[in-house]
């Protein structure tokens, strides 16, 4: 039942607002990509798109080769699980999987036994007669998600779906969504604007950002390599500071000296991205390759201790390990150090 | 919810608040009480209070709804029956037209709804009197035999306003998404409509139904423009028969009328308790 | 979805409640074609003659009763339904509600024929008033209370209640219990808080009920028929009489639009003035006359 998806330059005018520029992208049968990006970005737009409640102003999508831009909605036979869940208040739990099962003319009897067996995958085999008003935030979020899985849909769709629930109850659901998608091998989208939640699910992680796509490729790749300053900062927490770069192809920031970085060369202006966690704070006795800083504020968040630091001009965000770190206290002074291969560098 | 509107400790204010309150309501229920009272004298006259109480006045109005002559002109039976008739048309035609329309703005929103939304409050705040007097006209230039018709148009005009904005106030509360979830499950739209948009508007549209009902079933202005002798609700034969002087049967018409009222507000106040669309 | 289709779909959708409207704007058009009617028992030709044939003691003694009889029942009902209202909105059991409901709302919805009866046996010569007043002994010859101005301005307020009591009670819904109590928090007094915030608060709907109530009332026909007799002229009645005895179409349709412009003109005034008093923090629970509910 599963399904390959292609999206083909597709854009998308609100009036005279560009909701979505040219997108492009390919989602391989069986995998689970995440759009991730803030709010606004056209993320919701696109998973619309591809559900076929907005009409594309251009550009086509292809389902395992056959152009569906022109389906209407309900033939199209995907599953969809939205912000609000949208579970039927007038529908006890067990007629809302049954619904798209309903629909297609599927009779009694196997409605049951798929009710029942879904009931049974999201472990909640009791609640069939129950009113949706009954049940609590996790169990409407299963019940969502058993509806949309029931009719065997051919993509499967998820707006924001667990955005509504507390930390906790979240990563459990995150967990049992990813199992779910795996057992039921469903090629998946979800928009989310939750950074952990997107580098937790996704097989194929899409940062978007004013309608185009930023970048686009695994998790830990996209983590590790950004594309460019924005999704450096976008992702985890960065520092983006400028940078020179010499007539030699040196690149100079905050005091730094780093060789070799495939950069356009000529004294032009660039921007360096730092994690949070690749900056290391060490005793101020101003050792080999350690910038000066003072400590402006200062947050110990149990396993990790966040701290802003000045240098200079620029503020540096850092988050090192409690164990690892010395202790520190407002308006202290403490020696930095970065490795410049720990990271990114753009042209401005 | 908002227990400390008024203060309960204060004293000159609460006494202020609870005098006018006391004193409004008494006077708005005024009238349903001196007729409740008096439809149960005893006497001939309408002297208030009455001396005695009785049934009689009861009796009096079953013993001429019950030997009517169905050929009389202005049998009650006759009237009673358009009455019920014309309320129970103007509920049906207003409803099923205003529940697609509620759909169509609540969901289309922009300009258009504005415009239309006053266009549908215009009814309530014309006078009474001259939509009468047009109608009338209208239907005299007409020419044509609208048999029951001559009072059902314009009564759906009148309670348009009320069925429409019951309806708009629950659909407001259904969320796009549920209708875009009966169709990605398969549901076109017409089968969402009624699968999930219909079902879940149903206490906005029995309420607005409701309305429609009672403001038919009580109209009396646009009525007394309109009625023809084949063609007369309950409202204006009992104008008829108090034109010159009160006839107690009247009153306890009108105590039957208050109680079918009362039952009816009851419902709509079940029907849309805990929404604010009543108050 | 298609906004093109959807726009298709909207337009359906609303075409059989368009259409069931349609005779009652076709009322609206009839009565002001007919007021500029050449002729006044039939359309034909153009002519301001109606109009100017109004300019006449009789009517615009009618205009004065109607405006000052619509305008002292107005101020009657503010003043009794803002303590209902705010008694309304602060009660939680379910029977007091719901017998204040009922209360409320059966003036607004009741045959005006039935209510009228209960102010014909209260008032009348012969009513418990005069009743209780002769044998006081406070006075030797009944008074006139009905088929005069005093009668009518009674059954205009009472049964013009519940139509101011909604629109505040919906402007009472902006008023949060906290305002309430940081003001009392900050010194006020009961009556300070009264005036100083729930007063405000209230304004929105305060101008929506007043022209609500004034509109109805000033274009009442039942209550001044059956409780004035002919005596008091307000315009619904006077233009009835041009009709029934007089058979005077046209001069009638002049009569409804001067009526017609008086209360959306007043409607029209308080929708301006709440738009701008509200136009910087949008309160929720209120709305301007014309997009509020009233009554029939």
């Amino acid at each position: 039942m599963s399904t390959d998806l292609k999206i083909e330059g597709v854009s998308k005018n609100f009036g005279s607002v560009s909701a979505l520029r040219d997108i492009d992208m390919n989602v391989e049968k069986g995998s689970f990509v995440c759009l991730l990006g803030p709010s606004g970005c056209g993320k919701t737009t696109l998973l619309r798109i591809i559900a076929g409640f907005e009409h594309a102003t251009s550009g086509r999508l292809l389902l395992d080769g056959v152009d569906v831009s022109n389906v209407p909605p309900h033939k199209r036979g995907f599953g969809m699980v939205f912000q609000s869940l949208a579970l039927f208040p007038h529908m006890s739990v067990a007629q809302n999987i049954a619904y798209g099962l309903k629909l297609r003319g599927i009779d009694k009897a196997s409605q049951r036994d798929r009710v029942e067996e879904l009931l049974n995958v999201i472990e909640l085999p009791t609640i069939a007669d129950r009113p949706v008003a009954a049940l609590s935030g996790g169990q409407r979020q299963r019940v969502a998600i058993a509806r949309a899985l029931a009719v065997q849909p051919k993509l499967f769709l998820l707006d924001e779906p667990l955005s509504a629930l507390d930390a906790k109850l979240r990563e459990n659901m995150q967990i049992e969504l990813r199992q779910l998608q795996r057992k039921f091998g469903v090629t998946t989208v979800l928009v989310t604007h939750d950074q952990t939640e997107a580098m937790m699910l996704a097989d194929q992680l899409v940062i978007m950002d004013h309608g185009v796509v930023r970048q686009s490729g695994m998790p830990s790749q996209v983590y590790r390599e950004p594309a460019d300053a924005f999704v450096a900062d976008f992702l985890g927490t960065a520092n983006v500071v400028k940078g020179e770069v010499s007539e030699s192809g040196a690149v100079t920031f905050l005091g730094i000296l780093a060789q070799d970085k495939a950069l356009p060369v000529g004294g032009a202006g660039i921007e360096v991205a730092i994690r949070a966690e690749n900056i290391a704070v060490v005793e101020c006795e101003n050792p080999e390759r350690s910038i000066l800083g003072t400590v402006e504020f200062v947050r110990d968040l149990g396993p990790n201790v966040e701290s802003i630091i000045a240098v200079g001009e620029e503020k540096l965000r850092v988050r090192s390990r409690a164990r690892e770190v010395v202790s520190l206290s407002a308006g202290q002074q403490v020696g930095l150090k970065i490795d410049p291969d720990l990271c990114s560098f753009f042209s401005r | 919810m908002f227990s400390s509107l008024f203060s309960t400790r204060g004293g000159s204010y609460s006494f202020v608040i609870f005098f006018l309150t006391t004193l409004g309501l008494l006077i708005s229920a005024l009238p349903v009480i001196v007729v409740t009272l008096m439809s149960f004298s005893a006497a001939e006259t309408a002297a208030f209070p009455p001396a005695e109480y009785s049934f009689r006045w009861y009796e009096a109005l079953w013993a001429q709804l019950s030997s009517d002559e169905s050929s009389s002109a202005h049998s009650l039976g006759d009237a009673m029956f358009t009455s019920v008739l014309v309320a129970a048309l103007v509920m049906l035609i207003a409803t099923f037209v205003c529940v697609p329309l509620a759909y169509a703005l609540v969901r289309g929103g922009g300009r258009v709804r504005a415009g239309m939304e006053l266009l549908f409050t215009l009814p309530l705040v014309f006078p009474l009197v001259i939509l009468g007097i047009a109608f009338l006209l209208i239907a005299e230039s007409l020419a044509l035999d609208l048999g029951i018709w001559r009072l059902v148009i314009p009564h759906v005009a009148l309670v348009l306003p009320f069925v429409l904005r019951n309806c708009m106030s629950a659909m407001n509360g259904i969320d796009i998404e549920i209708e875009e979830a009966a169709i990605s499950l398969g549901a076109s739209w017409p089968r969402a409509f009624l699968d999930v948009v219909v079902p879940l508007m149903k206490p906005g549209i029995l309420a607005g139904l409701i309305f429609a009902l009672i403001i038919s079933f009580n109209e009396f202005t646009i009525t007394f423009f309109m009625y023809t002798i084949d063609v007369s609700t309950l409202p204006i034969w009992m104008y008829s028969r108090t034109v010159s002087s009160l006839d107690p049967a009247v009153l306890s018409l009108s105590v039957g009328i208050i109680l079918v009222d009362v039952v009816m507000i009851l419902i709509i106040d079940k029907i849309i308790a805990g929404r604010a669309s009543l108050f | 979805m298609d906004p093109r289709h959807s726009s298709l779909r909207s337009f359906a959708l609303s075409l059989p409640a368009i259409i069931a409207i349609a005779p009652f704007l076709g009322a609206c058009f009839y009565i002001f074609r007919f007021s500029v009617s050449g002729e006044s028992g039939r359309i034909s030709g153009f002519s301001l003659q109606a109009y100017f044939e109004l300019a006449e003691p009789f009517f615009l003694r009618s205009i004065w009763v109607t405006v000052k009889l619509a305008a002292l029942s107005t101020l009657v009902v503010l003043i009794l339904a803002v303590p209902i209202a705010l008694v309304i909105a602060s009660v939680r059991g379910a029977v007091v509600r719901r017998v204040l409901t009922v209360t409320i709302l059966l003036p607004m919805i009741l045959n005006l024929l039935i209510q009228s009866y209960g102010w014909i046996i209260l008032l009348g010569p012969s009513g418990v008033l005069n009743t209780a007043l002769r044998e006081s002994g406070l006075i030797s010859r009944p008074i006139l209370l009905l088929f005069n101005e005093t009668g009518v301005l009674l059954g205009l307020i009472q049964t013009a209640i519940p139509l101011a009591v909604f629109p505040i009670l919906s402007a009472s819904r902006a008023i949060s219990r906290e305002y309430l109590e940081a003001a009392s928090s900050l010194g006020a007094g009961n009556w300070r808080v009264f005036y100083d915030v729930i007063l405000p608060l209230l304004r929105p709907g305060l101008v929506s009920a007043a022209s609500i109530v004034f509109a109805y009332n000033a274009s009442a026909f039942a209550i001044p028929l059956l409780l004035g007799g002919r005596r008091v002229q307000m315009l619904g009645v006077a233009i009835r009489d041009m009709i029934s005895p007089l058979f005077n179409w046209s001069g009638a349709a002049a009569a409804g639009m001067v009526l017609i412009v008086i209360t959306t003109g007043v409607l029209l005034l308080a929708t301006w003035l709440i738009n701008r008093s509200t136009r910087t923090p949008k309160s929720t629970g209120t709305s301007a006359p014309l997009q509020t509910g009233g009554g029939a």
